[in-house]
C-alpha cells in the first residue's frame, strides 16, 4: 500500500511537471533551472501535503480539547498565510532565485581553498549503510543547533526584536509554527546552512520523515491541552511544553523550554520546565497590538521597526 | 506429469531463458540511491544508498571500475561494475558530469553548481588543474586524439574547449540557449541545446555552428550506439528519442518516450535503457519496433549504465 501511495505521488508530480511546469520553463527560457524547479515542485507539493496532514491531525484535537477559545480568529488567519508562504515553497523559491548565484560563488570559492565539505557518513562510515540511522543523527545534531539558535533569538535584543513576531501571537495554534519575520527566516537559513556545510544535510531525501518532523513542530504550537506524560514530555516537545515557552512571562530573555523537537537540550542546559499543570496565555507583553493582530505585512514592518530600535538603542 | 509434457516444459524453459542477463545501474539523484536492475526479470534487485545526489557515471578506461559521481556528497564511488561492490571512495569537489580522455590519461569532472572544471590524473585521481569557468559547466566530450576536452556551459550559451596539453581554456563558442549534452561525431561536436529544440552541429575548427538538427523542445543529450551506426538524442520537454544518421545527420526515426528521457545506455541485445527524469522510472526501448517498457526506480533518475553479466 505504501508503495502504491509513493507510486501515485511520483506519477502525480511527474504529470504536474511534464504537463505544466516544464513547458512553462521552456517558454520562459529557463530550462537552466529545470532540475532545481523539479526539486522545488516536489518540495512545494509535499509542503502542501504537510499542511493537510497537520490540519487533519491537529485541528480535531484543537476543537476537542483547546486551551483557549476565541470568538474572533482573525489573528489565526494571518498565521495561515505565513504557513502557506513558508511550506508551499514561495520563500524557498524566492531565496533560490535571489541567492543561487551567490551560493555558487561561495561554494566555488570554498572549493578553491581545497576544502571539501565532509558529511556525517564520511566521518562515521558505518552510517553509510544505515541511511535512516544517519538521518536520526542529523536530526539530533540539527535540533541541537536549533536549540542554540533559539536561545540566541531570545538572548540578543536585536534578534528578539525579529523573533517577537513569532511570539506575539496571542491565539497560538498549530498554524503559528511558521509565523516568523522574513529576516528571522533568512538568519535561520544561514544558521542552518552553516551547520549543513559542516556536517552535510540529507534531509530532502527523506520527505516522509520531514513530514513527521513538521507535524511534531505543528503539534507543539497547537492550541491543545495536552502533555505527553512524565516520560513523553522528556522525549518530544509537546503542546504543553512549548506553550510554556510562549507564555507571557517567558518572553524575551527570561525564557524556558527552547527546544524545538527534543526537550533533552533544555534538560541538559537547565532551561527546562516540566510542570505539566501549566498552560499560560501567550504573547509579548510589551509588543504593539499590530504585532499580534496586524496583517502579515504590518507585522513585517513592525518587526523591522523594532529591529532598528534595538540596533540604535532606542528600543 | 507425463514424461513428454515434462520434457516439453524443460525444453521451453531452456530456450526461453536468455543467455545473458544484464545488470543495470540507475542513479536516483533525487533520493540519493542507486537502483540495480536485472534486465531479464526487470526487477529492481538492490537499492544502494548513496550520499546526496548521484548524477553521472563512467567506466574507467580498463573497464575494471565504475565511477559514480555524487555531486552533493562531494564523492566519487569506485565500484566493481560486476557486483556493485564499493571498492573505495574518493573525496572530490562537487562532481556532476565526468569523462575520461580517450588516451586514458585524464579524468575531467564538471561541477555544475560551482562553476569549475577539474582535471585529474587518471592513475591516482590526484587533482592536476582546477579551472574557474563560466556559469554551469554541464557535460563533457573529447576529440578522439584527446587534444581537447569540450565542456558545455549551460548558463552562458557556450561550449568551452580546454587544451589538454596546457590544461587551460583554448576557446569558447556560443551555440544556443542552455547547452547540455555533447558528443564528438566525425570531426564535429553535436550539442543538445536544451533551451531550444535542436542539436547544434559545431565545427571546432571554425568554432561556428554549421547546422541544426531539429529534435523537439528541450534537446538534451546524445549518445552513439555501440556499433556507431546510429546516434540517439533525447528531448526532455517533448519527451522523445530521435535516431540520427551519423553520416548525414538526418533524422531517421522518432520515438515517443513520455517522462523526460535523459541519459541513455545500450544493452547487448540492442535495447536502449533511458532514465525518465520526471516520472521516477527507467525506460527500455527496443529501437527495432519502438516497444517501450518502464520500470519504477527512485526519484529523479539520471545516469544509467548497463553491465553485461553471465546469467543462468
Amino acid at each position: 500500500m505504501i508503495d502504491g501511495i509513493f507510486s501515485a505521488y511520483g506519477d502525480f508530480i511527474g504529470w504536474l511537471y511534464t504537463a505544466g511546469l516544464q513547458p512553462m520553463l521552456y517558454a520562459l527560457g529557463m530550462m537552466d533551472y529545470a532540475d532545481d524547479l523539479y526539486r522545488w515542485l516536489d518540495f512545494a507539493v509535499f509542503g502542501l501535503i504537510g499542511i493537510i496532514v497537520s490540519w487533519v491531525v491537529c485541528r480535531p484535537l484543537e476543537a476537542a480539547n483547546p486551551v483557549e477559545r476565541w470568538e474572533n480568529r482573525d489573528p489565526v488567519h494571518t498565521d495561515i498565510i505565513y504557513t502557506v508562504l513558508s511550506r508551499v515553497g514561495v520563500f524557498p523559491l524566492l531565496a533560490f532565485v535571489l541567492l543561487n548565484g551567490a551560493q555558487s560563488w561561495l561554494e566555488g570559492t570554498i572549493a578553491n581553498t581545497g576544502f571539501v565539505a565532509p558529511t556525517l557518513e564520511s566521518l562515521v562510515p558505518p552510517l553509510r549503510d544505515h541511511p535512516l540511522l544517519a538521518l536520526a543523527c542529523y536530526v539530533v545534531i540539527l535540533d541541537f543547533g536549533e536549540y542554540w539558535r533559539h536561545r540566541f533569538q531570545h538572548r540578543f535584543g536585536w534578534w528578539w526584536a525579529l523573533h517577537s513576531v513569532h511570539h506575539a501571537q496571542t491565539q497560538m495554534t498549530f498554524w503559528t509554527d511558521d509565523r516568523n519575520h522574513i529576516l528571522d527566516d533568512v538568519l535561520a537559513a544561514l544558521w542552518f546552512g552553516a551547520l549543513a556545510l559542516l556536517i552535510g544535510v540529507p534531509l530532502g531525501q527523506f520527505p516522509v520523515i520531514l513530514l513527521i518532523l513538521r507535524l511534531a513542530e505543528s503539534m507543539s504550537h497547537a492550541n491543545i491541552r495536552m502533555s505527553y506524560g512524565s516520560v513523553g514530555e522528556r522525549l518530544v516537545v509537546s503542546p504543553r511544553f512549548h506553550r510554556l515557552h510562549h507564555g507571557l512571562l517567558s518572553a524575551g530573555q527570561t525564557g524556558k523550554n527552547y527546544g524545538v523537537l527534543l526537550p533533552v537540550w533544555d534538560w541538559m542546559f537547565g532551561t527546562a520546565d516540566f510542570d505539566r499543570r501549566v498552560y499560560p496565555p501567550t504573547g509579548v507583553p510589551d509588543g504593539p497590538e499590530g504585532l499580534a493582530t496586524g496583517s502579515w505585512f504590518r507585522q513585517q514592518v513592525l518587526g523591522v521597526r523594532r529591529l532598528a530600535q534595538a540596533l540604535t538603542g532606542r528600543g | 506429469m507425463s514424461f513428454p509434457r515434462a520434457l516439453l516444459l524443460v525444453m521451453l524453459a531452456l530456450f526461453a531463458s536468455p543467455a545473458w542477463a544484464n545488470l543495470i545501474y540507475v542513479l536516483n539523484s533525487g533520493d540519493a540511491t542507486i537502483s540495480l536492475i536485472d534486465s531479464v526479470t526487470r526487477a529492481e534487485i538492490r537499492r544502494i544508498p548513496a550520499l546526496r545526489e548521484p548524477h553521472h557515471l563512467t567506466l574507467t578506461p580498463d573497464g575494471r571500475d565504475l565511477l559514480i559521481a555524487d555531486s552533493g556528497g562531494n564523492e566519487l564511488y569506485v565500484m566493481d561494475p560486476a557486483n556493485a561492490e564499493v571498492r573505495r571512495r574518493v573525496r572530490v569537489s562537487n562532481p556532476y558530469h565526468l569523462a575520461y580522455s580517450p588516451d586514458g590519461k585524464y579524468l575531467v569532472v564538471a561541477s555544475l553548481r560551482r562553476d569549475q572544471v577539474d582535471i585529474y590524473d587518471a592513475r591516482d585521481l590526484s587533482l592536476l588543474q582546477r579551472l574557474r569557468v563560466g556559469d554551469k559547466p554541464s557535460h563533457i566530450a573529447f576529440d578522439p586524439e584527446s587534444r581537447f576536452a569540450y565542456v558545455t556551459l549551460q548558463g552562458v550559451r557556450s561550449v568551452m574547449a580546454i587544451d589538454m596539453a596546457t590544461r587551460q581554456p583554448a576557446w569558447q563558442a556560443e551555440v544556443g540557449r542552455e547547452p547540455a549534452g555533447i558528443t564528438w561525431n566525425r570531426g564535429r561536436l553535436l550539442v543538445g541545446v536544451m533551451g531550444e529544440s535542436h542539436f547544434a552541429v559545431l565545427n571546432p575548427e571554425t568554432r561556428q555552428v554549421e547546422r541544426q538538427i531539429p529534435t523537439g523542445r528541450g534537446a538534451h543529450t546524445i549518445f552513439p550506439s555501440p556499433d556507431g551506426s546510429v546516434l540517439y538524442g533525447t528531448s526532455r520537454v517533448d519527451s522523445r528519442i530521435i535516431a540520427i544518421n551519423p553520416e548525414t545527420l538526418e533524422i531517421t526515426r522518432s520515438y515517443e518516450v513520455p517522462g523526460g528521457p535523459d541519459c541513455i545506455a545500450f544493452d547487448p541485445e540492442g535495447r536502449i535503457w533511458v532514465s525518465l527524469r520526471w516520472v521516477q522510472r527507467v525506460g527500455i526501448l527496443d529501437p527495432r519496433n519502438g516497444d517501450l517498457e518502464t520500470i519504477r526506480v527512485g526519484r529523479s533518475p539520471h545516469g544509467v549504465f548497463v553491465q553485461p553479466v553471465r546469467g543462468e
